[in-house]
């Protein structure tokens, strides 16, 4: 193995937890609501199945390869080479999410606050942080994840607490009020998201209580798909039919605090506070690629690789990234079809193939 | 270091065999022979020009020539003449046929020890001991009489407190072993004994409770000590910079204490306490990060007002770490979170002032740590025109001149009480130091770079680990049993587990349902 350190089931539940939600309550709401209205609150339920479908599928496979990650036992189920190319197509798609991801973070941070601020500063400045994490390996970021993890769910409620007064439940109403079809379509984008738990395919050899592994996992869906629910819920109750139109729902929302003429204009704490879950979301993307390339290339230590995979995040966050109006076209158009083949169908086809491998040597051994 | 077979610190020195401590002594091979003469000769030219060490002729009865070799201050001249010299000058040697029996029935010291090589007599010597030597004897006998001046037990200056015992450790291992023996009296408290420093031979403890400790731990922490090869240790920093886990860590990875009651309190939880002589300072390890923000008042008042403080003590932990780079974020990158009228008059403050938010601070901040290292570092005569020339220059003149902001000013005092808030002097330092770096970050990236310093902050504090045990342990990885000693203080009847380090423990301190209640208790 090349990770020595173990992390539990439920550091890896609370790890995935802000690694799906960082940027999903950045811009998503306005995503679904462009195409679910004020059903909006449902999407997230549907997108909810990809998650489950994941964590199900990834534990799967992690019982028939119990010691091996996605990229070792890609290999034993399709063949060396083609192993390795799926191997290589994972490696590279996170590497590429991950300079998106980046990309995104950096924009909303220049976009809402350090306006003067050259982007590649921003970018390079917390990819030089998370190297510190991902050098330190998968026990690091654990245990960094459960410590920021309430400091990032904390204000976050509270900030909807202060809010309360301010939401209007008759935005409610009506519900399905063109069938079930829109609230589909809004969960065709976050379906990407939830999906993103195919990332546990990597995590579950890292566990020292790998029996409890599905478990936390699914819980930590719920959690994600219960948090979705609740800020597309907050979103449609505050803004109402607008919500469609803002970029970043949520930090609008954090303007409307005003307490006592003191607690005002609060984004700046919202921000602050959701760098930790960006950190974390990064850390553990930026991680997988570490440990997917150290095993695709059969090296004995990961740790040379941080630096130069870094790097590279760099160039992939501008890279064939012109600007946010190209990239959110992207995440509607293109990022479903080839997420959905890479987190849904890939994965169901991998284990169909080592269910029909797998089966007569069971047979055999019953015998 | 060891390539030649030979250790640093002797290559170019004396020519003997290298190695004193944790390997034969130099003068291992020498023996004693049955001549005086031979034996003093040898002792002679080991310690020529010394001129601290006494040998004194004299005679045992009329006939028997006997030396005795001692160090003059390690051991009082009085009980030399009161309980050797005496007895034996007047003692008829023809009652007594070997050297055993006249120790025995003449001598009135209670620690005698025989001394069969050359190598035990200078070790004796130099701890203290009289060494006899004896015409016709193949050993000599060391005299348990070493006495030198120390330094009585007084409170300890670094960690006060209101209530709980005042005596601190002093300089004398003895009587610091004594502190804690006398505390706990079950012989289940083990003192090992190692020699360590190749020229001060300095004598380090390890104390633990057996049964409670976990075995691992110990044979982790004396093989560290035994690696260690270092010409002198003068203090137990020099240990525990020799045996931490992280070298290249601004935090401590062991907690000093000067307290014989927390360092107790350390022992029953399973933890091993490394004294050593010389310095008033035990070492405790292993530790977590939220043992050092225990202090030992904290359990000996009541514990709903020890939760409150520790709290506290948290809450000031942020603040001296994070106000000033937030003060300096908010000024600089987000006016619009301070409400207006407060803006209105940092503003009118700020005024004045040449320089940007970040200069100010740093200007203010390195100005106060110097006057606070300048204060401890002073003659005590001096320290209250420092506090003067502080309080007027930096306070009133300094906003006054224009130089910097009233608010500043105020932020930086804040930020010093808050530091003093930490109860471990080397965490609040570690927190001193790494206030600077994020505040650069918050002058150039604002909030976002206060929170990127923090975020490294957590992550070099989660790979830390102390003898192994994760250094945020009870938080990360989460414990939730050990938050009766983090979160909050439980009352002790409540307090029923030890804390949880590695390995094998004895898990249980006290008996179950212990609460107490106004119900009185049945007769028998």
């Amino acid at each position: 193995m090349l990770e020595k350190g173990k992390i539990s089931a439920f550091q890896m539940g609370v790890m995935m937890y802000p690694t799906i939600i960082a940027t999903a309550i950045l811009s998503l709401p306005a995503t679904m609501a462009t195409y679910a209205h004020n059903d909006l609150w449902l999407s997230p339920i549907w997108a909810s199945f990809a998650g489950f479908l994941t964590v199900y599928v990834s534990h799967r496979l992690h019982q028939y390869y119990p010691q091996q990650t996605l990229i070792e036992y890609s290999c034993q189920i399709v063949g060396l080479i083609p192993g390795k190319l799926i191997g290589f197509l994972y490696c590279f798609l996170y590497l590429m999410w991950t300079g998106q991801i980046v990309r995104n973070y950096a924009e909303f941070v220049v976009g809402a606050f350090l306006f003067n601020t050259p982007i590649v500063v921003v970018i390079a400045s917390m990819i030089l942080v998370c190297v510190f994490a991902v050098r330190g390996g998968i026990e690091v970021i654990g245990r960094a994840a459960l410590l920021f993890m309430p400091l990032f769910v904390l204000p976050l409620c509270l900030m909807v607490l202060l809010l309360l007064p301010d939401l209007d439940w008759q935005n409610f109403f009506p519900v399905l009020e063109n069938g079930i079809v829109p609230s589909l379509k809004g969960a065709v984008v976050p379906h990407i998201w939830l999906g993103e738990f195919w990332l546990t395919a990597f995590l579950f050899p890292l566990l020292a209580d790998s029996s409890k592994g599905r478990k936390w996992g699914m819980l930590s869906v719920l959690a994600v798909t219960i948090t979705m629910i609740a800020t597309n819920l907050f979103s449609l109750f505050l803004f109402g039919s607008d919500v469609s139109s803002m970029l970043y729902p949520l930090m609008i929302a954090s303007r409307y605090v005003s307490i006592a003429d003191f607690f005002e204009n609060l984004e700046s704490v919202v921000m602050a506070v959701w760098v930790l879950g960006a950190f974390v979301k990064i850390s553990v993307f930026f991680y997988v690629i570490v440990l997917g390339s150290a095993q695709l290339m059969e090296v004995t230590d990961y740790r040379p690789l941080v630096w130069p995979i870094g790097f590279l995040i760099v160039l992939f966050s501008f890279w064939g990234i012109p600007n946010m109006i190209v990239f959110n076209y992207l995440d509607e158009t293109s990022l479903p079809y080839y997420g959905f083949f890479m987190q849904i169908l890939l994965p169901l086809l991998l284990l169909l193939i080592a269910k029909l491998r797998n089966k007569p040597q069971r047979m055999k051994s019953a015998a | 270091m060891n390539r030649n077979g030979r250790k640093w610190w002797r290559t170019n020195k004396h020519k003997l065999e290298p190695a004193r401590q944790n390997s034969p002594s130099p003068y291992a091979h020498l023996t004693l022979s049955k001549e005086t003469k031979e034996n003093l000769q040898t002792l002679q030219d080991i310690y020529s020009k010394c001129s601290d060490v006494i040998f004194r002729p004299f005679y045992i009865g009329k006939t028997i020539k006997a030396h005795v070799v001692f160090i003059s201050g390690l051991c009082t001249v009085q009980d030399v003449d009161q309980y050797v010299l005496t007895p034996l000058m007047q003692a008829n040697e023809n009652e007594f046929p070997d050297m055993e029996q006249m120790a025995e029935q003449v001598l009135a010291v209670s620690r005698i020890k025989n001394l069969a090589t050359i190598a035990d007599c200078i070790e004796e010597i130099g701890s203290g001991n009289p060494v006899l030597l004896w015409e016709g004897e193949e050993r000599a006998l060391s005299l348990g009489l070493a006495k030198w001046e120390k330094r009585n037990i007084e409170e300890p200056s670094a960690e006060v407190g209101i209530r709980g015992p005042r005596e601190g450790f002093t300089e004398t291992l003895d009587v610091n072993t004594s502190q804690i023996r006398r505390r706990i009296k079950d012989p289940a408290l083990k003192m090992e004994r190692m020699k360590i420093g190749g020229y001060t031979q300095t004598e380090v403890i390890v104390a633990y409770m057996e049964g409670i400790v976990d075995q691992t731990l110990v044979e982790e922490a004396k093989a560290r000590l035994n690696r260690i090869q270092i010409d002198g240790i003068l203090e137990s920093g020099y240990i525990e910079e020799m045996i931490e886990d992280n070298p290249a860590s601004p935090f401590p990875q062991l907690k000093d204490t000067e307290r014989p009651d927390t360092a107790c309190s350390a022992l029953l939880e399973g933890r091993v306490v490394i004294l050593v002589d010389g310095t008033p300072f035990a070492l405790i390890a292993p530790v977590t990060f939220f043992a050092l923000f225990q202090a030992a008042e904290d359990y000996y008042q009541r514990y709903i007002i020890s939760t409150a403080i520790r709290w506290l003590r948290y809450l000031f932990l942020g603040i001296s770490l994070l106000l000033p780079s937030l003060y300096v974020a908010i000024i600089t990158f987000h006016q619009e979170m301070v409400p207006t009228s407060l803006l209105i008059s940092m503003a009118a403050s700020r005024e004045a002032v040449p320089f940007p938010g970040l200069v100010e601070a740093l200007l203010m901040e390195i100005t106060f740590e110097a006057l606070r290292e300048a204060g401890v570092r002073l003659p005590k005569q001096i320290g209250a025109a420092v506090s003067i020339v502080g309080a007027l220059v930096i306070g009133q003149a300094a906003v006054d001149a224009g130089l910097v902001s009233a608010p500043m000013v105020i932020v930086v005092a804040i930020t010093g009480i808050a530091n003093f808030m930490v109860p471990r002097y080397s965490v609040g330092t570690a927190v001193r130091l790494l206030r600077f770096p994020i505040m650069f970050l918050a002058g150039t990236l604002g909030l976002l770079g206060v929170m990127l310093g923090l975020i490294a902050i957590v992550v070099h504090l989660c790979t830390l680990r102390s003898f192994g045990v994760p250094y945020l342990s009870g938080i990360s990885p989460l414990k939730p049993k050990e938050w009766k000693d983090i979160l909050y203080r439980s009352p002790w009847w409540a307090m029923k587990t030890r804390p949880h380090f590695t390995g094998e423990f004895n898990q249980y301190r006290q008996a179950p349902d212990q609460k107490p209640g106004p119900e009185r208790s049945e007769d028998p």
